[in-house]
């Protein structure tokens, strides 16, 4: 531990240079606007940027890669608060909670906690990365086949809560998703599925396309139709929910951070369902659900601390075992690479000095992304009091070349205009789409991992209920389901024993 | 008058034609590949585009084009039905340029893609923890004999170089393993170091990191010859299985391409290849490089394209 802090302070002054701290800088400014932006995400942000840090030395690259994905985790809320589009693919969850508080005239508070929620949770993550690095890398391997089926099972069960009030419209949505999620090559028989012959879809659907087309397409449709007239709650901006007192907010960090760093830790789970994760463990936690989807500050707190409590946390694997946690942590692995870095324990040894730079940079960055949110934020709110006739194609075009540069692919900008129509009509049929997405993600994970532990056992299935970490998961499952339940036996007989 | 328009625009022409294979390359190159930004074929390519520039000479320019999905499908189908003037290449990768058209109807033959020079060979190799039962190749063969079936490992996918080279060993040895698929390198190398699979078949660059810290123990390299960075590392033929397979990647183009085209770019990939600068980057990010001209290469697909399409009618490696 001592020898830790040792290597953290040896590597203090390395990153206190002007290129670096100007590299950072610029990176996290990068980051909050490709956030920001539909359709562009960090993966892509940091690979577009690969090429141009060939020639910089490694620790300012790192150090604006490290900006640039914490931003991005902070910069996915902004229009998801404003105008209920999702930056990122972890931004989904902040819709459920922070459009309703921008509706309700309550825009620059929701800001305000999200930019405070995602600085605290990269920090989080940061020190824990600094400080837990090896031990924690060893939890990553402990997780096999079987653990991942029964981790996409639990996380397959938060769809419940996404149900909303109709669930035969939310499975619908469910089903839907876990549909998209078969498209594409089999991958354990190499049968393609749903493919329809098309070489486009062998690949299976991106989910930012996805993403794009269920949530940025239906709002900029609606604006085009009917342009909403802004009442004078949203127009003033400044307004508060009763009774807020940021205190409040405190357990729901720790408990948010918590469920960031073990999400980003493992591999293969990235900031979406970190954030997904944390907003249903939190309305789940407190007595006054109906609030959740209401703009409920605690709402958009939870899944924001989340998905910037992942980031620093998918690294610790990286670096540690060279085991990418994620698509961005994999395109980090590409750029350190490049620059002669070879992840594993032998970084720490031979490369300390770079290695505890990269991860104290993820803790200044966090720091940076606070200041700028603060000096962004009186300039995005006022997306609020733009035209929509201006406003509805911006978004549009955003989405077109944003989904464009993924793989610099035409037909999936169709696509993604197609599942905008879909998005929309789902929204007028108000079936939810939340859970098509959380389908999509984790369902081929169930699948995969599913066949894997029955492909390891020689088609055993008990292989599923072996291991501690197994029966935790199954534990936690049962605990999940039941507990609901219960308590509504338990209140029904006392409703009935008062009625009597 | 007009004859004379005519002969002029003729000898405009012919002279403008003449000029352009001799001044290669007037305008930007493009190089395809086909895969993600980020990713290992992309990254190597980023590093080698520069210093083609270089030795193209007359300030050539590359711009690198990324068209990933489907295996590599659509970028190789974008690459052979390219103009073949020199001024689209990109990079190749075995096997999948050789097995996709085996495999599928794909939208592009072998016979389209004129192959310029190899870059890399990266050898195929197997691999286990230390604490494992075998140790040895032999060792593995006897107690997959005992345990017919038993034996597990993880590949990066189905019809993938390493999935294909264990095929090949399972029948040289007369066993049977049992194969798991994963969705990449990162997975399998998870799988493996975790203790979930007993084998793991990657690439012996992807394997020399783990075997210096001791956490993976190589069973054997399937080059011809070693690796200097793993000179160590036994090759099977020298253990007695004639197992020879990797994964290449090298540069192709569409075919047609003029002849003196062809030799200004193979020219360019060697002395970027043998560069020095180069090679120190290439260095750093473990490529096995392995320059082969067109020739060679061409040989190297064509016995390729021999070797799996008997593999595939014998016993198809994926479902189709």
């Amino acid at each position: 531990m001592l020898d830790t802090l040792h290597q953290i302070v040896a590597a203090l002054p390395a990153l206190m240079t002007v290129p670096v701290v100007l590299s950072m800088l610029l990176g996290t400014a990068v980051g909050i606007a490709v956030g920001a932006l539909p359709g562009l995400s960090a993966t892509m942000g940091i690979a577009v940027l690969i090429p141009l840090t060939f020639t910089m030395e490694p620790l300012a690259a790192l150090g604006m890669m490290a900006g640039i994905y914490n931003g991005a985790m902070y910069g996915g809320s902004i229009p998801a608060i404003l105008l209920r589009i999702p930056g990122t693919p972890a931004g989904v969850a902040t819709v459920f909670d922070g459009y309703p508080m921008a509706q309700k005239g309550q825009g620059r508070l929701a800001l305000r906690i999200s930019l405070a929620s995602s600085a605290i949770g990269s920090a989080v993550s940061a020190v824990a990365l600094l400080l837990l690095a090896p031990p924690l890398a060893m939890v990553a391997l402990k997780f096999s086949p079987a653990n991942y089926f029964w981790l996409a099972i639990f996380g397959l069960m938060t769809i419940a809560v996404l149900l909303s009030g109709n669930p035969v419209k939310g499975l619908l949505a469910a089903c839907l998703g876990l549909v998209i999620g078969c498209i594409g090559v089999d991958p354990i028989t190499g049968v393609e599925r749903f493919a329809f012959n098309q070489l486009d879809l062998l690949s299976g659907i991106d989910i930012v396309v996805l993403l794009t087309g269920l949530y940025a397409i239906p709002p900029a449709i609606d604006l085009a139709i009917n342009p909403p007239k802004l009442g004078t709650e949203a127009r003033q901006l400044d307004g508060r929910p009763e009774g807020f007192r940021w205190s409040q907010l405190v357990p729901v960090w720790v408990k948010a951070s918590v469920i960031g760093v073990v999400t980003g830790i493992i591999p293969a789970l990235g900031g979406n369902v970190a954030a997904l994760f944390a907003w249903n463990e939190q309305r789940r936690g407190d007595p006054d659900k109906a609030k959740y989807g209401q703009g409920a500050p605690e709402g958009v707190a939870a899944p924001e601390c989340a998905n910037n409590a992942d980031t620093a946390a998918t690294l610790i694997p990286a670096l540690t075992l060279g085991i990418p946690g994620s698509a961005v942590a994999a395109v980090m692995l590409g750029a350190m690479l490049v620059h002669g870095l070879i992840p594993g324990p032998q970084l720490f040894r031979d490369n300390a000095d770079v290695t505890y730079g990269f991860m104290l940079s993820m803790l200044i960055t966090a720091g940076m992304m606070y200041v700028l949110g603060t000096v962004g934020a009186k300039a995005f709110i006022y997306v609020l009091r733009m035209p929509a006739r201006l406003l509805s194609p911006m978004i549009m075009l955003m989405s077109v070349i944003g989904v464009y540069a993924i793989h610099n692919s035409l037909f999936e900008v169709w696509l993604m205009l197609g599942f905008g129509l879909l998005g929309f009509l789902m929204e007028k049929l108000d079936i939810p789409t939340a859970p098509t997405v959380l389908a999509v993600i984790l369902g081929p994970m169930a699948e995969d991992a599913l066949r894997r532990t029955l492909l390891i056992s020689g088609g055993d299935a008990g292989a599923l209920f072996s291991g501690a970490i197994s029966w935790i998961l199954i534990a936690l499952l049962a605990v999940s389901t039941c507990l609901p339940l219960l308590k509504r036996l338990r209140s029904r007989r006392t409703g009935a024993r008062a009625g009597a | 008058m007009n004859r004379l328009t005519t002969a002029a625009v003729a000898a405009l022409m012919t002279l403008a034609g003449g000029a352009a294979w001799a001044d290669y390359p007037e305008r930007p190159i493009t190089m395809i590949v086909a895969y993600s930004a980020g990713g290992g074929t992309d990254i190597a390519a980023r590093t080698l585009a520069p210093f083609i520039e270089k030795h193209l000479g007359d300030g050539a320019s590359i711009v690198v084009l990324n068209r990933p999905g489907a295996s590599g499908e659509i970028g190789f189908a974008e690459l052979a039905k390219a103009n073949p003037d020199g001024y689209t290449i990109g990079f190749i990768n075995t096997p999948n340029v050789v097995t996709i058209p085996i495999q599928r109807d794909a939208r592009y033959t072998l016979e389209g893609i004129q192959a310029v020079a190899n870059v890399v060979t990266d050898p195929g190799a197997f691999s286990v923890l230390p604490q494992s039962e075998f140790k040895t190749l032999d060792e593995l063969v006897e107690y997959a004999k005992a345990n017919p079936g038993k034996v597990t490992y993880g590949t990066t996918g189905l019809g993938s170089d390493d999935h294909l080279a264990a095929r090949a060993f399972e029948k040289e040895a007369g066993i049977k393993l049992t194969h798991v698929p994963f969705s990449g390198n990162a997975d399998v190398r998870a799988a493996a170091l975790g203790g979930h699979i007993m084998l793991c078949n990657m690439n012996i660059s992807e394997t020399v990191a783990d075997a210096e810290e001791g956490a993976l123990i190589p069973l054997g390299q399937m080059a011809e010859s070693r690796w200097d960075e793993a000179a160590d590392v036994p090759t099977f033929r020298e253990q007695g299985y004639d197992v020879i397979s990797g994964s290449q990647r090298g540069i192709g183009a569409p075919v047609g391409l003029p002849d003196d085209v062809l030799g200004k770019l193979q020219a360019a990939v060697k002395a970027a290849v043998e560069d020095p600068e180069f090679q120190a980057r290439a260095a750093e990010q473990k490529l096995a490089l392995d320059y082969k001209d067109a020739a060679a290469f061409t040989a190297d697909l064509e016995a390729m394209h021999a070797t799996y399409s008997q593999l595939w009618d014998e016993e198809p490696w994926a479902q189709n």
